[in-house]
Order: structure tokens, then C-alpha cells, then sequence
């Protein structure tokens, strides 16, 4: 049922909703189709942009990828945690590591998830920030990925999305707004840094294209 | 079902013969443009082929809205609108603080189309102009942030001006009111409006092409010659003459209304030239293949769709 109900509501209503009244130009998602699996990696500025993503993945996929959130922010009650980890397919993890208690360590929850055979959205900046600037990438998406080697990474860039709807601001103001994938690969380093830096790069190639 | 789906039009000769107009203009453009590229495959067509696509597209879109049903060419042309407002604040870099402004002036789109269509001629004309031209301000002015506040209120008044007030104008074509002996009504008046600005540009550009050499405004659009110009203006007047049958008005009206039409959709193109110049940028979007954005396309409409319909309405209304 929920697979249905997330497969209607993204790949068709926020699809367009997205596409018509806000302005979203979307990259073609189809790529995806020929990963098993995969861990997507985008920039962070706005609650749209983990709708963006969403819509944009091919429909039989929609069910299988898990966004990563915060369970500070959507898992404050009881109903909100259930909301999004209904209609968003969330996965919500604590920002900080807790070594003691796999089952509350976010990094043991990202595996755990993928060897349930989900994807993941990440966005390794971890917060939203001020509209359309960038942070510094968090380690946690290199420390899944080294136990998981064979996972490959996507990564995902957008603009505009900070002015449609930023940080502090629910209200929805139109503006055109672009998705864009890279090529989906490997890590191709054993520590965390040069990974991180790797990515870095990936994302910044991704927006000089769309400047 | 009848209801929603009018398909008179067939009946209006006058109607009927444009839309056969139209595609066979089309239908020759892609039959040209393919026998060529198979006589001379080294010639650069890929940018004149996605264009006349892009074409059919909108023909299609267009006569459809425009000639099925009155109710969705109203919705068609305010999205249109919305678009282009979208499109053109998406550049302009307006600040993070206008965002309460712009929202409003979102929400003032489908209100101007309302009152295009139920045909409240004083509220639709004095709208934008006055009524948004005092409030929004005002919206900025409460949010507290003047630092640029000057170029904030003149840009988004500037937008809704073209992009809403101005195409606009189309919408109330179709709620101008019968006039005796003249069938076609506001769909035949809109018809020829939407087409003579598109063949215009298309005219410009042809001349402008094949014998352009003095150039008009280097320093906004360096494509736009005299020889485009005129060649433009000229033909257009022509097959405006030609198409006159659509309009209520007499044969030396319409050459006028002709000229004229010619003359504001080119001075609509130069003046978003100098916009896309300023900012830096070759289209607005990516929105229409071969076109650019859909302000790309429409630039001239939001010249030629306040200038004709006046035009009209103080000659033949």
C-alpha cells in the first residue's frame, strides 16, 4: 500500500506540481534504473529538495530509495516521525554517533538499510543553511561507503531551490529551479577525507554545468 | 460534452481557413527543411528543425486553447503569464526579503484573468497599473529591509507590467463584446493577433538572414538589421491585409493595425534583448527547444498584445 500510495503521490502529483507551478527542470532519472543500488548526494538548501529528488526517479524505484533526515527535526513527535517515515519513506537518524548503541548509531542505520536492499538520499551538508550556499561536506556518507565499497554514489545537483522555499520560510514562492544528476561511480580512495574531497569536486562540476 | 468541446470553428470559414494556414506553412517549412538537409547534409539545420518543431508544438497548443474552448484559452494564456513572470523573476536577482511581494504578485495572475473574463473592462485595465502598482510596494515596505528596496519595487512592477498586464490583453480579446456582420469574434481577432506577431518575427528574421547588413541597435541585438526590419514591417503589413477577414475592421484599418503590430513586436524583442544583455545571458530558459525560454518566444507578444488591442477597441468598438 505504501508503495502505491509514495509512487502516486511523487511521480505523479508532486511531479507535477513541482514541474508546473514551481519550475522545476528535471534531469532524467532513468540512469538509475541500471544500479542495483546506489547512494544519492545533493546539495541541501530547501525541504524541496528531497521532494525534487524524489519525483525525479523513475516510478518503480520511488518505493526502494529512503531520504536521510534528521530525527531531531522529523521525528519531534510521535506524528511527524510517523507522517514522514510514511509519506516520505524517510530514514531519521541522530546527527551525533553513538558507538554503544548500534541500533541508535546513524552510520548502522544507513548500512542496515541498504542491506535491506534500499538506496539513499543524503545530503552530506546536513543542514539546509542560508539560500543557495554551500557547506562543507559531513564525513558520514564516506563512513558508510567504506563499509560498503561496492555501493556506488550519485551525485545530484540543484539551484534555485533555496529561493523557492528556504530555511524559515514554509511559503512556497515559485522560481525556476534545476536538477541535475552526475555520472553514478565507485569510491575510488580508503579514507575519509580524499573521499569527502572527491565528492566536493563532483558537485561542483555538476553546478558550473547549470551556471 | 458538447459543451466543453466547441467545435464551430470548422463551420467559420474564416477561422477554418487559418488554421489550414497554418499547417500548410507548417507542413512546408518541415518538408523544406528536410529536403534540404538530405540535398546538402553539410548545412547547419539542427537549430531550424528543432524550431519549426518546436512550432508544431505550439500551433497545435495554441489553436487548440484558443478555437475548442473559451474557458481554457483564458487558463492558457494566464499560465502562459505565470510562466513568463516565473521566468523573468527567476533572473532578475530580486531579494530574499521580496518574497512576500512576489508572492502577491503571483496571486494577482489568475485575478487579472478573472476580470478579463467576466469582462470588467475597468477593473481589468486599472488592476496592475494602479492597484498592484500601490500595494506591492507597500508589502515591501513592511518587511523592513530598504537596502535595494528602489530595484526591488521597480523590477516586479515591470514584470507584471509585460509579462501579465501586457499579454493579458489577449484574454480580453475574447471578452470584447459581438459586433454586427462580423463572425469570427474575439477568437478570430486573437487568432490573427498571436499569428501575425509570430509570422512578423519569423519575417524579421528571414529578411534579416538573407539580405541583412546595416545594423539597427548594435549594441543591443547585433542580428537586427534594416534590412530585416523593413523587409519585416513590409511583409507582415501584406499578409496582415491578406488575413484581414479576421478583424471587424476595413482594409485601410487593417494595414495600419498591420504596421503598427509590426513595428511594437520588434521593438518588444529589442527591448528584452537589452534585458537578456544586461544580465548576461543568450535565452531566458530552455523551456521551448531551438527557442530558448518561453519569454524568448513571447517577447514580442507582450509588445504587440496591449498595442493591437487598443488599436481595435478605439477603432472598432
Amino acid at each position: 500500500m505504501q508503495k502505491l500510495v509514495l509512487q502516486l503521490v511523487y511521480s505523479v502529483v508532486v511531479k507535477a506540481f513541482l514541474r508546473i507551478i514551481v519550475g522545476v527542470k528535471f534531469d532524467n532519472g532513468k540512469f538509475l534504473l541500471n544500479e542495483k543500488q546506489f547512494i544519492i548526494i545533493a546539495n541541501h538548501n530547501s525541504h524541496l529538495d528531497t521532494m525534487t529528488i524524489l519525483a525525479s526517479l523513475p516510478r518503480k524505484l520511488v518505493h526502494k530509495v529512503k531520504p536521510v533526515a534528521a530525527a531531531d527535526h522529523f521525528g519531534k513527535t510521535k506524528l511527524k516521525e510517523k507522517l514522514s517515515n510514511y509519506f516520505v519513506n524517510t530514514l531519521l537518524i541522530q546527527r551525533k554517533r553513538d558507538k554503544e548503541n548500534p541500533a541508535n548509531d546513524p552510520i548502522h542505520r544507513m548500512i542496515h538499510a541498504l542491506d535491506n536492499g534500499y538506496s539513499l538520499i543524503l545530503f552530506p551538508e546536513g543542514t539546509r543553511g542560508a539560500p543557495e550556499v554551500q557547506q562543507p561536506l559531513k564525513p558520514g556518507v564516506a563512513l558508510v561507503l567504506l563499509q560498503r565499497p561496492h555501493i556506488k554514489y550519485v551525485p545530484a545537483f540543484m539551484t534555485g531551490m533555496g529561493k523557492a522555499m528556504p530555511k524559515e520560510d514554509s511559503l512556497i514562492v515559485p522560481f525556476n529551479c534545476r536538477l541535475i544528476y552526475g555520472t553514478p561511480q565507485l569510491i575510488s580512495d580508503t579514507e575519509v577525507e580524499p573521499i569527502l574531497n572527491r565528492m566536493q569536486q563532483d558537485l561542483t562540476v555538476l553546478q558550473g554545468k547549470l551556471a | 460534452m458538447e459543451k466543453i468541446l466547441r467545435f464551430d470553428f470548422i463551420e467559420n470559414k474564416d477561422l477554418l481557413t487559418v488554421v489550414i494556414i497554418i499547417f500548410s506553412i507548417l507542413i512546408f517549412a518541415t518538408l523544406l527543411f528536410f529536403v534540404i538537409g538530405k540535398l546538402k547534409p553539410q548545412a547547419k539545420l539542427d537549430e531550424l528543425k528543432a524550431r519549426t518543431k518546436s512550432w508544431w508544438i505550439m500551433a497545435a497548443l495554441v489553436l487548440g486553447a484558443t478555437l475548442i474552448n473559451s474557458t481554457i484559452s483564458y487558463i492558457a494564456i494566464a499560465l502562459l503569464s505565470f510562466v513568463a513572470f516565473r521566468e523573468l523573476y527567476s533572473v532578475l536577482g530580486f531579494r530574499d526579503s521580496d518574497r512576500r511581494a512576489i508572492f502577491w504578485a503571483y496571486v494577482s495572475i489568475p485575478i487579472q484573468y478573472y476580470l478579463a473574463y467576466i469582462e470588467w473592462y475597468g477593473a481589468f485595465i486599472i488592476f496592475i497599473p494602479i492597484v498592484m502598482f500601490l500595494f506591492l510596494p507597500l508589502r515591501m515596505v513592511l518587511k523592513g529591509n530598504t537596502v535595494g528596496i528602489i530595484k526591488s519595487m521597480s523590477s516586479l512592477q515591470w514584470i507584471l507590467m509585460l509579462t501579465v498586464f501586457g499579454l493579458s490583453h489577449m484574454a480580453y480579446l475574447l471578452s470584447l463584446p459581438d459586433v454586427d456582420g462580423f463572425s469570427s469574434g474575439g477568437r478570430g481577432l486573437l487568432l490573427f493577433l498571436v499569428f501575425l506577431t509570430e509570422i512578423n518575427d519569423v519575417m524579421q528574421f528571414t529578411w534579416g538572414k538573407l539580405f541583412g547588413e546595416h545594423k539597427i541597435v548594435p549594441k543591443v541585438s547585433p542580428n537586427k538589421t534594416w534590412e530585416g526590419f523593413v523587409g519585416g514591417i513590409i511583409s507582415t503589413t501584406i499578409i496582415g491585409y491578406f488575413l484581414g477577414f479576421l478583424t471587424p475592421l476595413t482594409d485601410l484599418q487593417v494595414v495600419f493595425v498591420s504596421f503598427i503590430l509590426a513595428v511594437s513586436g520588434f521593438c518588444g524583442d529589442i527591448v528584452m534583448s537589452s534585458v537578456k544583455r544586461d544580465i548576461g545571458v543568450k535565452d531566458m530558459g530552455t523551456s521551448i527547444p531551438g527557442h530558448g525560454g518561453i519569454l524568448d518566444r513571447i517577447d514580442s507578444l507582450a509588445y504587440t498584445a496591449p498595442a493591437f488591442f487598443h488599436l481595435v477597441y478605439y477603432i472598432a468598438y
